[in-house]
């Protein structure tokens, strides 16, 4: 699929669910974040975000290495 | 009366079986142990104990039932079953025996009443796992497997130590240590937290589950952490220490994840982002924390098989394990790439599949607790096994670059096993009074709430959204990543060749020096006949053998009879 049709599928999906949020939703508030409608979109986006972004400036640091840097390749099942 | 028996008993009967019988039978076994441990979990009611008279008056608990070994006992027996009806091609009847073998020793340890009980079937445990990878036979398996062995005997001696303070200070049973903090306490801990791949102490897990074999790994995904997370539960609760451990496990193997390029590794990080919930489920210790990590514990090992099935299907198909190797057969495969996607959203905490019913209970529990920043992080964390097992694994696996691949025929077993899985998997989403019945705590919940639902639904499609933008960036890189295994991987082993080098360098320097001071002094103690010119008879000596021309020189035993009177005199006199 194209990257716009995926967009625009989710984005739809999203603007309904907060449509039913708002509406229908009966919120349990612990915290300021159970009753921001929409909350769940902003953190899993910058979430998903961070998690990449931040991974990969780790890896790109200290933790990826050559593949043989064990000593030798590690092989496919043969 | 009602028949009792031990259910690992049974499967452990059906491993010595399998050694002997030919193919045929071995596979009636490997079926039949599972269904029959099955029913026993079922006949077995609370309350039951079975005490044996041991050495020094010791009794030796073989079987102690309550609401929380008995759930245990029901999913692992449930696993022995999935698993072994996955392994029913395999003719190695070692491997078909270690997966029994292990089944049935993690069912020991949930089942025993008493540490020493305990310590036996763990360390059986640590032996029959290792067999699962070596069977592989590959050389990179047989190290990993040597690295995951010396690292479980370490965790296992840790525990051992502990049990030896427990038992020789009058407490033999298993009882709740929460706050004891004494030696005993850490040890014990300590050996635990060794299985349960809390991080600095998770690199063996890692290691070692993508070198097993395609079966061996799924059996290994099952039991080893979650034994470990059971003996938490019933021996740690409340813990709080194991709240953070279990956050930052949760977001540690969200962030190797993300830089993972072999399939069943990425899986495996994923174990210990979700070992990382039900650790830190167990240090908040509320009614409704161990519930979750009880129930996240059952659909975990549901899921996560699921998805190690899936891989090795892959594995097994394609002969690849990378996913900068793998892309663009999902067309060969349909019904792989679908048990996988249930597996995959199991283990997500889509609605309506059971990582769902399960994870969310752990979240709230932070959230009832008033922990607001647990409660967020785990929830990150939900955010990240979405992007890899939901979205990066499946598409750069099936999906993703052509890259010409015509994966195998998979048997017919494998096939069933995966729908076995994933059925289970949806039936306790979709109905999760069949898995909450049977949870061990006072504590009710109720996961499909609107808000719950809305709230799942928006944080994976933002989630998803934001996977699609990224794309290009998160193709598996051809890398390896360095974790804390590297430090007996780099420096131990360098320390470990500069001692050998070392002390053989001062042996054979002993040995030298010691030869050449011999040679100097031997002469001084030689038989001092020879030195007396032949007297009588002229011509050539004998031919024959003459005792004292020829007995070795009474000198050196004089000599060595000496230094030990010196020697022995001096100690005596100088102490």
């Amino acid at each position: 699929m194209s990257t716009n049709k995926v967009l625009v599928i989710s984005g739809a999906v999203l603007v309904l669910s907060i449509l039913i949020e708002m509406i229908f939703v009966h919120h349990h508030v612990y915290y300021w974040w159970h009753g921001f409608i929409g909350f769940d979109i902003i953190y899993g986006f910058l979430g998903c975000v961070a998690i990449i972004v931040v991974s990969k400036f780790l890896g790109k640091v200290f933790i990826q290495k050559a593949e043989d840097y064990y000593g030798g390749g590690e092989d496919n099942e043969s | 009366m009602n028949l009792e028996f031990h259910p690992g008993f049974i499967l452990l009967l059906g491993a010595i079986s399998v050694t002997v019988l030919p193919l045929f039978f071995r596979r009636v076994v490997m079926v039949l142990a599972p269904l029959l441990a099955i029913a026993a979990v079922f006949a077995l009611q609370a309350g039951t104990v079975w005490s044996y008279p041991f050495i020094n008056g010791l009794e030796l608990i073989l079987l102690k039932v309550d609401r929380l070994s008995w759930v245990f006992a029901l999913i692992f027996s449930i696993m022995a079953l999935l698993g072994n009806i996955y392994a029913l091609h395999i003719k190695n009847r070692g491997e078909s025996a270690a997966g029994l073998a292990y089944a049935g020793s993690s069912l020991g340890v949930v089942l025993a009443g008493d540490w020493v009980t305990l310590i036996f079937f763990w360390e059986l445990m640590a032996v029959t796992s290792t067999l699962l990878i070596w069977y592989r036979k590959a050389p990179q398996a047989i190290s990993a497997g040597f690295r995951y062995i010396l690292v479980h005997f370490f965790g296992g001696n840790l525990l051992l130590a502990g049990i030896f303070l427990k038992v020789t200070g009058g407490e033999p049973l298993i009882t709740v240590l929460t706050g004891t903090n004494d030696l005993a306490f850490w040890l014990i801990l300590l050996g635990i937290s060794i299985n349960a791949a809390i991080p600095p102490l998770h690199a063996w897990l890692t290691d070692a589950y993508p070198e097993g074999t395609v079966s061996g790994s799924v059996f290994l995904s099952s039991f080893t952490t979650k034994v470990a997370v059971y003996c938490l539960i019933r021996v740690f609760p409340g813990t709080e220490l194991l709240i953070w451990a279990g956050v930052i496990m949760a977001l540690y193997g969200v962030v190797y994840a993300v830089l993972e390029n072999d399939i069943r590794r990425l899986l495996a990080y994923h174990i210990i982002s979700q070992v990382g919930y039900m650790v830190a489920a167990v240090g908040m210790g509320t009614d409704l924390a161990l519930n979750g990590a009880v129930s996240h514990a059952f659909s975990h090992i549901l899921y996560k098989s699921l998805l190690f099935m899936g891989a090795g299907a892959v594995i097994y198909a394609t002969g690849r394990r990378k996913l900068s190797e793998l892309g663009g057969f999902f067309r060969e495969m349909p019904a792989t790439v679908i048990l996988y996607t249930v597996g995959a959203f199991s283990i997500s905490g889509v609605p309506l599949f059971n990582g769902f019913i399960s994870k969310s209970m752990i979240v709230s529990a932070a959230a009832y607790n008033h922990m607001p920043a647990v409660e967020l992080l785990l929830y990150l964390a939900s955010v990240g096994t979405f992007l890899h097992t939901g979205l990066k694994l499946p598409y750069f696996m099936f999906f993703g670059p052509d890259r010409g691949l015509k994966p195998g025929k998979i048997p017919l077993n494998m096939h069933a096993a995966m729908i076995g899985g994933a059925f289970l998997c949806t039936m306790y989403g979709v109905v999760p009074s069949l898995l909450y019945q049977y949870l061990p705590f006072a504590a009710t919940y109720e996961p499909y709430t609107l808000d719950h639902v809305i709230s799942a639904m928006q944080l994976l499609v933002a989630t998803l959204a934001a996977f699609w933008l990224f794309i290009p960036k998160l193709g598996g890189e051809p890398t390896v990543s360095v974790d804390t295994d590297w430090f007996y991987r780099r420096p131990l082993y360098y320390l470990t060749i500069s001692l050998v080098n070392f002390v053989s360098s001062v042996r054979n320097g002993f040995g030298v020096w010691g030869n050449r001071l011999l040679e100097a002094v031997v002469p001084f103690f030689r038989n001092p006949l020879v030195l007396v010119p032949q007297t009588g008879e002229n011509g050539p000596p004998s031919p024959f053998y003459q005792e004292d021309r020829y007995r070795f020189p009474v000198g050196i035993t004089v000599l060595m009879s000496v230094i030990v009177f010196v020697v022995a005199f001096s100690y005596i006199w100088l102490t």
